[in-house]
């Protein structure tokens, strides 16, 4: 009945990314697309479906950032009920909201990007893993990180229900408040959870940036790109991933514009090429010119280095010296060294941790006015969060008995899927040349866009019978020439 | 024998979902089965706080080969995997690094994992239902599972 049969291994988290290189007559790279499979039917599989469940349906088109949908979702249903959420609800939201940034944040960096920097970019592929980054940094900085996801993931678990499909959001508040008991304990973990934040960055300090030959890579052109950035800020035009409104800097950093979610579609479309299922968004002021950087291209950039480039600083105290060290070594803001990413999201988990931290120093995170009940018919909402991967916008519309009749998200890997290809071609043009292609270029077109963490597994989850990465050579004939699998 | 069943996938994601389904079915046999049931949309480093502390345990994915029927069931181990070029992969956690690195830090690993797995027809759209090929491999695949645990 059944067959033995020796396969690829599991790859589930981030699904499968194809990458398309196409060469011009001489044997120069023309383009490069990064491809993505389709998922189809989300909306009609939500229409007639009560609102609120929605919150937990979205958590389920991706493994990788349920979070980012259950809080993008239940802020869309407070818009559709025209309700708003306590003070209490707003900051156990938060609170919640901070530990799962923190959490992605450091998986990507010791786990997915970390390999490429604290093992280093040409270190003998086998070594480049997780097991490579521990035995660099300590078995005991290993278990820290160990430790420091649990106590986080704890956090979750208790205000959200489960960790992978989170059901506290409701319209108008949450559904578990926090008793004095756990604000201590949680308290303890928020500490400990800081001090491994100031740990992770004092790691990336002394193995990346006392490093010339790291340094030059992220300061280099070969992954720059001068583009707008977007990102949602506070009042005070700070870093805020829970709530805020977007701004978006144009490449010398001056604001473009500032709008509320509800108007995003005056400001966003976006961009359909025939040979991918991805949309590609870009910014209406200034229109779609094609996959290149500069003030004229819509083109836009999301997550981590976007967030910090289009804010004013961060809201908390070591954050902010962390940002205005970045910035003083890449020369000013905005900076445009894609690389630079990883740096941005270690000062984003610093700013996550400090946050937690000053959360649940407040006594009043344990009131129990945790929710208001909505009382307006619904119809329309937006609502919008900072995921870990970028600005994600959920847009729903219902009948007056709150029955879905439209959906439309724009998830946050989607906001870097033009930036995505223009690094992986600019990366590209750089190890290809007269037709030769260089041994080394699997690696640094992945550095190019993981640095991104693009999560492309809002695709299928299965099993893979393929490599999850693959990189064919088209000639100018469009023929593929060289298929390279990893 | 502590011994857990996970099932895996994405449960409104047709095909997906599959592994899924069958944790499902698994809860309803009679007399209960000697295991914990659990169904987990989880992936690589996930699935060490799933398995932890387990004797045996019995993964249900969905799998696509393309080489082979939608509904055809694989019986896998871990070392069926090809170890080397995951671990040189650091796109992704996969299952296999994901047990080497839980060994290293004091997870307590099952002796015995066993993974079972469909292959699939449709994973992309959104559906809580199978396709009728895949479906039809649920009884299939519940009898083995019954079995090697009776």
């Amino acid at each position: 009945m059944t067959k033995k049969i020796s396969i690829d291994p599991i790859t589930r988290l981030e699904g499968h990314g194809k990458i398309e290189i196409f060469l011009d007559d001489s044997g120069n790279v023309k383009n490069a697309y990064l491809q993505v499979p389709e998922l189809r039917g989300f909306e009609q599989f939500c229409i007639d479906r009560p609102v609120e469940e929605l919150p937990r349906i979205t958590p389920r088109i991706c493994g990788v950032c349920p979070m980012a949908h259950h809080m993008a979702s239940t802020k869309t249903v407070d818009a559709v009920y025209h309700v708003k959420p306590t003070p209490t609800a707003v900051k156990l939201r938060n609170l919640v909201y901070d530990a799962y940034i923190m959490e992605d944040h450091l998986l990507h960096f010791f786990f997915l990007g970390g390999p490429d920097f604290v093992v280093t970019p040409s270190a003998p592929p086998e070594e480049r893993n997780i097991l490579g980054v521990i035995s660099k940094v300590g078995l005991e900085t290993g278990k820290k990180v160990i430790e420091t996801r649990k106590k986080i993931r704890e956090i979750v678990i208790h205000l959200s229900g489960r960790i992978i499909h989170p059901v506290s959001g409701l319209p108008g508040g949450v559904s578990k408040g926090l008793i004095e008991e756990k604000r201590i304990e949680f308290l303890k973990y928020a500490e400990d959870a800081l001090a491994f934040a100031k740990e992770t960055l004092q790691i990336f300090n002394d193995i990346v940036l006392k490093n010339d030959k790291y340094l030059d890579l992220i300061v280099g052109d070969i992954y720059k790109h001068k583009t707008y950035y977007m990102g949602l800020v506070d009042e005070k035009n700070k870093v805020n991933f829970y709530d805020g409104k977007i701004r978006v800097v144009d490449p010398n950093g001056k604001e473009l514009v500032k709008f509320e979610a509800k108007d995003y579609l005056e400001h966003i479309a976006e961009h359909v090429e025939p040979w991918s299922y991805m949309k590609f968004p870009f910014l209406k002021a200034i229109g779609w010119n094609g996959f290149i950087d500069g003030k004229d291209s819509g083109v836009y950039r999301v997550a981590p280095l976007a967030r910090l480039n289009a804010s004013d600083g961060m809201a908390t105290a070591i954050a902010q010296a962390e940002y205005e060290k970045m910035y003083d070594a890449l020369g000013g803001k905005p900076a445009h060294n894609t690389l630079a990413f990883h740096w941005a999201r270690l000062i984003e988990v610093m700013y996550a941790a400090e946050h937690m931290f000053e959360l649940l120093k407040d006594k009043g995170i344990t009131s129990d006015d945790i929710r208001n009940i909505p009382t307006e018919v619904p119809d329309e909402g937006i609502g919008v969060v900072e995921a870990a991967r970028g600005t994600l916008f959920h847009h729903y519309k219902t009948d007056e008995n709150g029955i879905i009749t439209a959906v439309n998200l724009i998830v946050a890997t989607v906001g870097n899927a033009a930036a995505m290809s223009m690094s992986i071609a600019k990366a590209a043009q750089y190890l290809i040349k007269d037709g030769e292609v260089n041994d080394g270029l699997l690696n640094m077109v992945e550095m190019a866009f993981r640095a991104y963490d693009p999560c492309l597994a809002c695709a299928t989850h299965s099993l893979p019978g393929q490599m999850p990465l693959e990189v064919n050579i088209h000639n100018s004939k469009n023929e593929v020439v060289k298929t390279i699998r990893r | 024998m502590k011994t857990l069943i996970l099932g895996l996938g994405n449960s409104i994601l047709s095909d997906d979902g599959i592994g899924i389904n069958i944790a499902h079915e698994l809860e309803k046999i009679r007399p209960p089965l000697p295991a914990e049931i659990r169904e987990g949309s989880v992936a690589g480093l996930s699935i060490l706080d799933e398995i932890d502390g387990y004797d045996k345990v019995i993964l249900i994915d969905s799998i696509k080969t393309g080489k082979n029927e939608p509904g055809s069931i694989y019986r896998l181990k871990p070392e069926d995997f090809n170890s080397t070029s995951q671990l040189s992969n650091s796109h992704g956690i996969d299952f296999f690094a994901a047990l080497k690195f839980g060994e290293k830090f004091g997870y307590i690993l099952p002796k015995t994992i066993d993974v079972y797995a469909v292959e699939v027809e449709d994973n992309t759209t959104f559906n809580e239902r199978c396709t009728s090929k895949v479906e039809a491999s649920v009884s299939k695949l519940v009898q083995e599972i019954v079995r090697s645990l009776r």
